[in-house]
């Protein structure tokens, strides 16, 4: 029956169809992200759920980049670009300003994994200190991407980037991911969550959240990217959920400090079904005993994080990794 | 591109990206595509599950049951009945456990008859051509009911004074009540396009020659009524009675023989409706004598008792005996009377050639006290009246569309090789309707080949959480022997439960994953008609085709096709 009715419909008008759309779209369509980008997709969720009473101030990255092309801007809120390190005071600023002016909207901050895990720390640890009441949002694509697939500190361990090369002497990145939830915490913060694109809802309520704390909060948004990370741009999903079952991605809530939740994994998967979606791991599937020893200690890493945050779910639970996806008719899973 | 508006200070006010064209990026595109689930490939009758439960699931009971009915007039009959393959290709079954789609069938069909929903009639135009349907089982009425829906005229004749066929004449009532197969023939038979003609019978009454002369077409659905000859070495007891024949009887008069043992031979439902009833009606032991296995997980479909599962499930419950893998080999006789047979173990084994042959082990044999032997091995078409297109054979041959060899002369159902259950004779007389309904129109085209069914490697697993299936009330033994129905059904809610468990293969769940999914903003929702894909579209000035919406699809439904 629904062939017919799809048949016999005429094509509705686009255009005017995009005007009444039941959701805010603070990020409209046009952007020029790459196909599958997770990053477009995580703004597009957080401005759904933060509401139209925004202002953004924008690090430069893939982000801004792609969302403003001139003369063209994707942006349906006002929208700064900040340099690449100080989005933190970029943000600081508006809040004063809108403070100042008697004017209530939300100021969020949105940078990327290098703008926030390297160059734009100190502004955005100085945003905290001062105790300002902004969202700040960094978009973990684990790399500087827009420059071409840098290693950043947040690249995990043993990634391929132009810069950590998988080679004789090294299987990609020497180092580890630095830990920028706990030391974000560390401010005595009021509220720092992490989420991923894989579970909407979860991030969309976490970005309402954080939206109503009054005093600086923090996103951190696990978001794969087509191209840094080497896979389809139609996987980017999967493997945002892969890397939560696997436990290397763990979604949890911190609040001044403690953890307040944390999502259980129902079926926890190794990491190798997440490593072995994507190029940047490609190398330590060589049957050579450093890739082995690499897989093991990248396994070794998630379960550290299972344990350290108590992942492991006991028994089926709506909220956890595969009851928060379940979809109902109707669309109505959706927070 | 926007002209720019330089405003005081020199702030340009930004052109939008909605007037970009990303979606000349593409190399790929997303379209929505129904393909048929596996339940609805399965269902002999050509139901669709999937659309019915989805109505269902939203709210919609009426508009589900009038879905359902568009295939099958009779859900309150085959959601009792049918053996429900629909339940076995369901691909819920290789997640937890198969959505119990026949009651929810049942469910609808009951809920019609309680609310006493009307079938959508439609009244034949006066020059409508007339065609006669011989018999009123299940395949003559789903004929009338496909033929009079478009438009044509039908005189339904039947020999009994009653239609219904062995529906009406041999299910036992405690698995079928008589209010809901009476309920929904005579809604069927108060079409207006439908003249109904009881106890007129083919070969007495009239000739074939008659109504090939006197109608546009005519289809023959008078089912395999005549116990097969039976005998053991051309030994016969005196009181011999075929299986189907006492049991038409019993539900007739009520009058049932009282042996203290009995023996059926057979291994179908006629073997172990009648063995039920014998049992309940005071005989002390009942056995049931096969040449085929216990259904079980590990048995071959050719090997197993045709007997539905769940029939011979509660049979074994209520202390019917059944010896399976056995045959008579023997029939030990006093005089004329049965005292006894000789069984022997038997088993289906490929021969030389592949083929399935019983094979009898030597040795085995063994004897059972019986004071009674009934056959009840399988019924073949009465041939009166039907001699010119039988020739002799058991079964009236057709083709694919219920075709015989005679121009106009159609058949289905029992009375054909390919009936043997209620939902094969529903398919058989939609499907000769259709053909039927080309003939008179001059169409030439045969309907297209269905599409193949989605496979559960067709969908996307991390959307489903996994759901018990619900659990129908069943009488309990000690209450058993009467006409009150064994097999209670499913309540609203766990009907409605059952609806939510469906998966939606192949067809859109609307469950918003390509709305709230697409980086691109490229799926947009209208608000007109929620709850079927056809309120999702596609904006393709801004689609990438990524291919997300693809793959995140739970249900299959969108496909990505190449651009031209
Ligand atoms: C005891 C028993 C239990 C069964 N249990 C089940 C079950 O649980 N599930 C299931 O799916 N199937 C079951 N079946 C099989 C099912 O009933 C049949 O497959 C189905 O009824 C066939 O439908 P039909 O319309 O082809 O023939 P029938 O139902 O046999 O109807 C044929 C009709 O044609 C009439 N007729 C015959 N000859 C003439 C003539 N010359 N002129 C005019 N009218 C004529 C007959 O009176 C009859 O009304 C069972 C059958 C039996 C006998
Ligand atoms: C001070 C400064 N250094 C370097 C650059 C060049 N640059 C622009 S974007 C970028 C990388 C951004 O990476 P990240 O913050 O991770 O965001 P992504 O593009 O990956 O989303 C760099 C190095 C710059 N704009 N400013
Ligand atoms: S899950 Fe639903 S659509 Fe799929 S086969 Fe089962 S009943 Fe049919
Ligand atoms: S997710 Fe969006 S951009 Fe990608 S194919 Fe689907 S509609 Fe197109
Ligand atoms: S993703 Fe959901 S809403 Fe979109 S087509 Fe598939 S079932 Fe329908």
């Amino acid at each position: 029956m629904n062939e017919e009715s799809s048949d016999s419909t005429p094509v509705p008008d686009v255009a005017a169809l995009r005007r009444r759309q039941p959701r805010f779209q603070g990020l409209e369509a046009g952007h020029r992200a790459c196909l599958g980008c997770a990053q477009a997709l995580a703004a597009r969720l957080v401005l759904e759920a933060a509401g139209p009473d925004v202002a953004v101030a924008n690090a430069t990255g893939c982000l801004e980049v792609f969302t403003t092309p001139w003369p063209e801007s994707a942006w349906r809120v006002p929208w700064v670009h900040s340099l690449f390190e100080n989005a933190g005071a970029v943000a600081s600023g508006l809040e004063a300003a809108f403070k100042a002016q008697g004017r209530a909207a939300k100021v969020l901050a949105f940078a990327g994994d290098g703008g926030t895990f390297d160059i734009g720390f100190q502004s955005l640890s100085g945003m905290i200190e001062r105790h300002h009441d902004v969202l700040y949002v960094c978009y973990d694509n684990e790399a500087y991407m827009n420059t071409g697939v840098q290693r950043s500190s947040s690249t995990p361990h043993a990634a391929a980037t132009t810069t950590s090369p998988a080679g004789r002497a090294r299987l990609g990145k020497r180092h580890l991911k630095k830990d920028i939830l706990s030391i974000v915490a560390a401010h005595h913060m009021p509220y720092a969550a992490t989420a991923s694109v894989a579970y909407p809802s979860d991030l969309r309520k976490k970005v309402r959240r954080a939206v109503a704390v009054e005093g600086p909060t923090f996103l951190l948004i696990h978001s794969p990217c087509p191209l840094g990370w080497g896979h389809d741009g139609s996987r980017s999903i999967e493997i945002a959920r892969l890397a939560v079952e696997s436990g290397l991605v763990p979604l949890i809530e911190l609040e001044r400090g403690e953890l307040t939740g944390a999502m259980p994994i129902r079926a926890v998967r190794p990491v190798t079904d997440y490593l072995k979606a994507q190029a940047r791991f490609r190398h330590l599937f060589a049957d050579t005993p450093e890739a082995h020893r690499e897989l093991e200690h990248l396994q070794a890493l998630a379960d550290h994080n299972i344990e350290v945050y108590g992942l492991r779910g006991a028994g089926a639970d709506p909220r956890d990794t595969a009851g928060a996806d379940t979809v109902r008719r109707g669309g109505a899973r959706w927070a | 591109m926007s002209a720019l508006t330089y405003t005081r200070g020199g702030i340009a006010a930004p052109g939008s990206t909605l007037t970009a064209d990303t979606g000349s990026w593409r190399v790929q595109r997303p379209v929505h595509r129904h393909r048929p689930a596996p339940c609805h490939h399965a269902c002999p009758a050509g139901e669709d599950p999937q659309a019915y439960l989805a109505l269902l699931d939203a709210g919609r009971a009426r508009a589900a049951w009038e879905v359902l009915v568009e295939a099958n007039p009779l859900p309150a009959v085959t959601g009792r009945v049918c053996p429900h393959p629909c339940e076995q290709a369901c691909n819920r079954g290789r997640l937890d456990a198969a959505v119990a789609i026949h009651h929810v069938e049942r469910r609808l069909g009951d809920l019609a008859l309680e609310e006493g929903w009307a079938l959508p009639a439609v009244a034949p135009p006066r020059d409508a051509a007339r065609v006669a349907i011989v018999g009123a089982g299940p395949a003559g009425l789903s004929c009338a009911w496909q033929l009079a829906g478009r438009g044509h005229r039908v005189t339904l004749f039947e020999a009994e004074a009653e239609a219904g066929g062995a529906c009406a004449a041999a299910i036992p009532p405690y698995r079928l009540p008589r209010a809901a197969l009476e309920g929904e023939i005579a809604r069927l038979l108060a079409l207006p396009g439908i003249d109904f003609e009881p106890r007129r019978r083919l070969g007495r009454d009239f000739g074939l020659e008659e109504l090939r002369a006197d109608y546009a077409a005519v289809f023959l659905a008078v089912g395999a009524r005549r116990g097969r000859a039976w005998s053991i070495d051309g030994a016969v007891p005196s009181d011999l009675h075929a299986g189907l024949e006492l049991l038409e009887e019993w539900i007739r008069v009520g009058s049932l023989p009282k042996p203290a043992s009995a023996a059926v031979i057979g291994g179908g439902n006629t073997a172990m409706d009648l063995a039920r009833v014998l049992k309940a009606g005071g005989v002390e032991r009942v056995y049931v004598i096969t040449h085929n296995g216990l259904p079980g997980p590990d048995v071959p479909a050719e090997d197993a008792m045709r007997a539905l599962p769940r029939e011979i499930e509660q049979a074994r419950q209520e202390g019917v005996e059944i010896l399976a893998h056995r045959g008579v080999r023997r029939l030990i006789l006093r005089g004329e009377r049965v005292v006894g047979v000789e069984m022997v173990h038997m088993k289906k084994l490929a021969d030389d050639q592949g083929r399935l042959r019983r094979v009898a082990f030597d040795g085995t044999e063994t004897v059972l006290h019986v004071d009674m032997v009934i056959p009840a091995v399988g019924e073949e078409v009465d041939p009166q009246g039907l001699e010119s297109l039988l020739g002799g054979a058991a079964y009236i041959e057709v083709d694919d569309a219920g075709a015989t060899v005679l121009p106009g002369v159609f058949a289905g159902g029992d009375a054909t090789p390919h009936g043997g259950t209620v939902t094969a004779a529903v398919g058989a007389g939609r499907v000769a309707a259709e053909a039927i309904d080309r003939r008179l129109r001059g169409v030439d085209a045969a309907p297209e080949a269905p599409a193949e069914p989605i496979g559960i490697e067709g969908l996307n697993l991390a959307y489903y959480e996994p759901a018990p299936r619900a659990r129908e009330e069943v009488l309990p033994v000690s209450e058993r022997g009467g006409d009150a129905e064994i097999d209670r059904g499913l309540g609203p809610e766990q009907a409605a439960a059952e609806a939510r468990r469906c998966l939606s293969c192949g067809e859109c769940l609307a469950c918003d994953n390509c709305f709230t999914l697409c980086p691109d903003a490229a799926v947009l929702k209208t608000r007109e008609r929620a709850f079927d894909g056809s309120h999702y579209v596609f904006d393709y000035q801004f689609c990438k085709g990524c291919g997300l919406c693809a793959h995140e699809c739970p249900c299959g439904f969108i496909e990505m096709v190449a651009e031209g």
